[in-house]
């Protein structure tokens, strides 16, 4: 933090003091570097996605240091959880990763039910991995449409919006809402699927599906969206690791890693899928100058990532049956004195939840593990050097949303 | 300071910028064209007349008083700025020569090159726009003491000359007479410019180089 | 179970403006607050205009939006035909009242000069005179052309009408720029851009922005070099004015016949680079500066290959005067310099992107890069300052649009030979209605304005279709472009085309048979292509199921 203190000072110095004599000798000595200049990237910015505040101390071109400020969208969300039982905190956690909301209740519910003991139901625990990766699929349409828009690349992004669209009309049939679900609730999940929807679903997979290779032809392979985005903001595996990166910034170094094979969940262990994983010497279609690490790694394992969740989407709907919606004993529900952290697998990362129970139906501490704060943390060491074009291009492949950085 | 703008004000610089553009482009008119679409007429004539004195002195009123504004500004980017206007206006005294090829090669290579080099100077070496310029008393003393011997001799030298007019219409040359002279008979200067350029960007490019 | 309405995927996703039974309010409505402005007298009178625009627009509107196709039409008929018809005044003019044959000798066939104390020109009553010498007029109409003709003879005044019409044209093209831009990109986004303002298609875009930003509050930051600050957007709008004065719409529509036009017009748009400098510099705000040094950089270093794109094809023709280099492009598609020899071919290519990157437009917008600046070196602007920016690089987007056509595309003649316009020649002679219907049809089919306006709008095109495609481009890797790829590359263009002519100019016949084989090899590639446009996108409408989806191509209405 003392360095977050020194930049700040130096801000104030330069300011309060405009009147500032051309320094001669630094003229005649022939000496043609600027000076640094501490430039302030947000909170407000088209770019930070979010309120993200990022101080670059930059001579010229070139940014040396890159300190992140954050806390600007933080709402006590857990010390609220330690007030509220658990059916009642769901839609708090739809609000901390607000894009992946599906995916924060099923963290939690999960989380809850590990702690309790309680059995979902086998048609509830499909509904659950359809919806989850059905939000995949949307995040990392934002995902990869910000990205583009980052870059420059308008068109994608619409595009993205409009498969993103079709998947927030799929939602609000189900639960009404577009964006914070609270439909994955503790012990399953909340309504059941309408009529017809199932069918929706197949249509839209269908109709989804060839727009990937769409996009990779429109952005993921377009020669400029390359140079701007490979070797840029490597981060290798062990760095990603000491880091405590997760998700596809782990998976775009290398480390082959997914918490849905690893401890699965939620019924995960019966699904075939592939967990994309960036390694050298890939496939031909692969452009020759990216590198393992790098931000196009990462992008591009979002794309992938995709395909495999409709993979999954199309299995759980064909083994979809009926069934009851939630467990059994959950009125009156009561958390033993236990404690328990349980991880899973995000959009954008590995969201987890540490709940202490304290054997009353409200649980006495409530931690969320975001995974976007975590990867955050690899910004000062990763934006070192680089041009001011390329920060941009390195937070953008890291997908963070602020909700669950400040919670 | 923010400040609100009346639609009086607003209305007052349209017209400002509405009779600048009149002004920036009655300038070409006079190059021997005066009237109207004709084909054909390739030549440029230097006319007398109202018109050509009116914008001369126009002219060169802003190119003197812009470089008085060059010497005199203590912000160096508004410096900048004045240089520009000086050149611009040089560009406009020598499209009313009839000079329309070394009136355009002003523009681009003055307006366009030399005065972005300064311009860049100034701005990676200062530190804000605020920055002033202001040089020690005795450095303005010997400058205004050279300028004014300077200024003397030009004035001696202007007063005794006699200055004779052309005869009868000036014609300037034509861009293939000025071709074929600079690839023959001013071939040796020409040449040696480029090399004299081409010198300078190596060894600027070499001085800007960071040693890493 | 719940049921749920079963035609919600293929409702249309907005109210659309073809939906009886959803008709919005169609003007875009704006309250303006009452904000004091100093005197009261200003205040009424700003209300007043406004209660007046709006009285006009509620009026307008709905005549507009029943007969726009109409009117747009008519708009550009009649355009063409004042166009027209002032050269036929003025030719008049000349040809009866200030030269020809029933004047007494010795009278100099030449305008007046622009004014003079000593002759304030032809009085009203000789011009009565001249004008029934000239004939065939009723004395009711000479005596009301006397007094209507009598200013037309000044020079001063043909300019200030002159300088009307180019002020005019560099408001109107931005205007329908700009509208058009978000209509192509919204195509292009699988949307359907404005569709409102106006009623057909958001014609009205446009002018509703247009007042919206004369309406902003008008800001200059603190701490910001306030002079500098303020006359930043007028050296960006004069040096695109100026850019006009030199720009040939026909062989003999033009302001001024410049002898070295070209070179006046890249000298006036290098201006412009110092107007970009000064915006960024004076806004006191660090990411305004960076994107003023970007600018400064990009916009210098490719005007090096983009004036060396431009010098070959006045090596080929051999004069720097539009006007000359688009009359020798007269005799049809094969006779286009773009065609004339490979290097040429290669030079348009090179020459259209480095003239992408000196308008700043995408691939090479990083200095607007919104995503990267905030909106770079204008980002502290707002409101009509603002709208001169993006009118100046609107207008200069036409400019080299318009540049491209002349020098490479043929400029304001059509892919037929001037050859075969001799059918008309017949029907010119005999003068009267028959006279005008041909020179009407000349115009339109072999050589005339509207073949430049069409070259430059699909150039336009064009840029607009880069834009919303491709991702932007680094600082770093547009110099390197610029300067290791582009510049080296121009230069053996311009070398390989200087040995093509120099062989040109030897009397070889096999040469010149090359020459010509060549030609029509290049000239066909260029027949394919241009075909190429149409028919893709024909096949992309025709098979937008297949290639889209059905999903989305019921999403949106109209399709």
């Amino acid at each position: 933090m003392d360095h977050a203190y020194e930049i700040g000072m130096t801000e104030t110095i330069l300011q309060s003091n405009p009147d500032v004599l051309i320094d001669h000798e630094r003229v005649e000595q022939g000496d043609l570097r600027t000076e640094e200049m501490l430039v302030n990237m947000g909170p407000q910015h088209p770019s930070t996605h979010g309120v993200l505040r990022l101080v670059l101390r930059t001579d010229g071109e070139m940014v040396l240091d890159t300190v992140p400020h954050i806390g600007y969208l933080h709402r006590c969300a857990e010390k609220i959880g330690e007030s509220l039982p658990p059916y009642q905190y769901i839609p708090y956690t739809d609000r901390m990763d607000y894009l992946a909301a599906m995916n924060d209740n099923q963290a939690f519910a999960v989380a809850i039910e590990r702690l309790c003991g309680l059995e979902v139901p086998p048609r509830a625990q499909i509904i659950r991995v359809i919806v989850a990766e059905l939000n995949r699929i949307a995040s990392h349409l934002v995902a990869l449409g910000t990205y583009g828009l980052d870059m420059g690349a308008f068109t994608p992004f619409l595009y993205c919006f409009r498969e993103r669209e079709m998947i927030l009309d799929l939602f609000e049939a189900v639960c009404g809402a577009r964006l914070t679900y609270s439909y994955i609730t503790v012990g399953g999940v909340r309504e059941d699927l309408p009529d017809g929807w199932v069918d929706r679903c197949r249509e839209y997979l269908d109709y989804f599906e060839p727009k990937i290779s769409d996009y990779n032809n429109l952005l993921s392979f377009n020669h400029i969206f390359v140079k701007r985005t490979a070797n840029i903001g490597v981060i290798s595996p062990d760095d990603a690791i000491a880091f405590g990166l997760t998700g596809p910034m782990l998976r775009g170094s290398g480390v082959r890693f997914d918490l849905r094979k690893v401890a699965p969940y939620d019924g995960y262990e019966a699904y075939e899928f592939d967990v994309p994983i960036a390694r050298p010497g890939g496939v031909d279609e692969i452009p020759a100058n990216v590198v393992v690490g790098d931000s196009w790694s990462r992008y591009y394992v979002r794309v992938l990532e995709m395909i495999q969740s409709v993979r999954i989407i199309r299995q759980a709907l064909d083994r979809l049956e009926d069934g009851e919606l939630l467990a059994k004993k959950l009125k009156g529900l009561k958390l033993p004195d236990d404690e328990v952290y349980v991880e899973v697998e995000n959009p954008r990362g590995q969201l987890g939840f540490y709940v202490k129970g304290d054997g009353s139906a409200i649980p006495s501490r409530v931690k969320a593990r975001g995974p976007s704060f975590c990867n955050l943390c690899i910004t000062q060491h990763v934006c070192r050097d680089v041009l001011l074009a390329d920060v941009p291009a390195i937070v953008g492949s890291m997908d963070v949303v602020m909700g669950e950085v400040d919670r | 300071m923010e400040r609100r703008t009346t639609n009086r004000v607003l209305g007052r610089r349209l017209i400002l910028m509405a009779l600048a553009c009149a002004f920036c482009g009655a300038t070409p008119l006079l190059a021997g064209e005066a009237g109207g679409e004709r084909i054909g007429v390739t030549t440029a004539s230097a006319p007398g007349g109202l018109l050509e004195a009116l914008l001369f002195y126009g002219v060169a009123g802003s190119a003197v008083v812009s470089a008085l504004a060059v010497c005199f500004c203590k912000n160096i980017v508004r410096m900048a700025v004045a240089l520009l206007l000086t050149l611009c206006s040089v560009a406009m005294l020598y499209f009313l020569l009839a000079a329309n090829f070394l009136g355009a090669i002003q523009l681009i290579v003055y307006a366009g090159g030399t005065l972005l080099l300064l311009v860049f100077g100034v701005m990676l070496t200062s530190k804000s726009p605020w920055a002033r310029f202001e040089p020690p008393k005795r450095e303005v003393f010997a400058a205004g003491a050279v300028c004014a011997v300077m200024l003397f001799s030009l004035v001696m030298v202007l007063s005794r000359s006699t200055w004779s007019g052309p005869e009868g219409a000036v014609s300037g040359a034509s861009m293939a007479d000025l071709g074929h002279a600079l690839m023959t008979t001013y071939l040796v200067p020409f040449e040696i410019a480029g090399v004299l350029l081409m010198i300078v960007m190596v060894g600027a490019a070499h001085l800007a180089r960071q040693d890493k | 179970m719940r049921w749920i309405d079963s035609a919600w995927y293929h409702k249309p996703l907005l109210h659309y403006i073809d939906d009886p039974g959803a008709r919005d309010v169609i003007v875009t409505r704006f309250s303006v607050p009452w904000q004091p402005r100093g005197p009261v007298s200003n205040g009424i009178i700003a209300q007043g205009v406004i209660g007046v625009a709006r009285l006009t627009y509620s009026v307008a509107a709905p005549v507009f939006s029943r007969f726009a196709g109409l009117i747009l039409i008519g708009a550009v008929v009649g355009t063409c035909l004042a166009v027209w018809a002032h050269s036929l005044i003025f030719g008049f003019v000349d040809a009866h009242i200030l030269g020809g044959t029933a004047f007494p000798a010795g009278y100099a066939a030449q305008p007046f000069a622009y004014f003079s104390p000593s002759t304030w020109g032809l009085s009203p009553s000789v011009i009565l005179v001249r004008l029934e010498a000239a004939g065939g007029l009723g004395a009711a109409m000479s005596g009301v052309l006397q007094y209507l003709t009598w200013p037309v003879q000044f020079g001063f005044v043909r300019d200030v009408i002159g300088l009307g019409a180019i002020f005019g044209l560099f408001n109107i093209i931005p205007i329908y720029t700009i509208w058009w831009e978000r209509k192509v990109a919204g195509r292009i986004q699988s949307r359907l851009g404005p569709m409102r303002v106006g009623g057909w298609h958001g014609w009205a875009q446009s002018f509703a922005d247009g007042i919206k930003l004369l309406l902003k509050e008008d800001l200059v930051p603190k701490d910001a070099d306030t002079v500098l600050f303020r006359t930043a957007p007028y050296f960006a709008i004069i040096p695109s004015i100026l850019a006009f004065v030199a720009l040939p719409f026909g062989t003999s529509y033009m302001f001024r016949e410049l002898d070295v036009a070209l070179v006046f017009i890249l000298g006036v748009l290098g201006v412009e680079v110092m107007s970009v400098i000064m915006a960024g510099w004076a806004s006191n705000n660090k990411w305004s500066i960076y994107g003023a040094m970007r600018e400064a950089c990009q916009m210098v270093s490719y005007e090096i290959p983009l004036s060396m794109s431009l010098l070959i094809p006045v090596v080929c023709v051999g004069s720097m005067s539009l006007t000359t280099v688009g009359e020798a492009q007269s005799e049809g598609w094969f006779s286009w310099l773009a065609f004339s020899n490979p290097f040429i071919f290669a030079a348009f290519v090179s020459y259209f992107i480095a003239s992408l990157a000196s308008v700043k437009r995408a691939p090479f917008d990083l200095p607007e890069a919104e995503s990267e600046l905030v909106a770079g070196f204008h980002t502290e602007y707002s409101g009509l300052r603002w709208s001169m920016f993006f009118f100046a690089e609107y207008a200069a987007m036409f400019v080299i649009a318009a540049l491209a056509s002349i020098l490479f595309l043929g400029g304001w003649h059509s892919p037929l030979p001037m050859s075969w316009a001799g059918v008309f020649d017949g029907w010119v002679a005999s003068g009267g209605m028959l006279g005008l219907v041909g020179a009407g049809m000349k115009g339109l089919l072999f050589s005339g304005p509207i073949w430049l306006m069409f070259k430059a709008v699909f150039l336009l095109y064009v840029q607009i279709w880069l834009r919303w495609t491709l991702p932007r481009v680094r600082i770093d890797q547009v110099l390197y472009a610029c300067i290791q790829v582009l510049l080296p590359l121009t230069m053996l263009l311009l070398l390989g085309t200087t040995l093509w002519v120099w062989a040109s100019t030897s009397d070889s016949s096999a040469w010149a048979m090359f020459d010509s084989i060549v030609t029509r090899i290049l000239g066909v590639i260029g027949i394919v292509m241009a075909l190429a446009f149409p028919s893709i996108a024909v096949y992309g409408f025709y098979n937008r199921r297949r290639l889209v989806g059905n999903l989305a191509v019921d999403a949106m209405p109209g399709s």
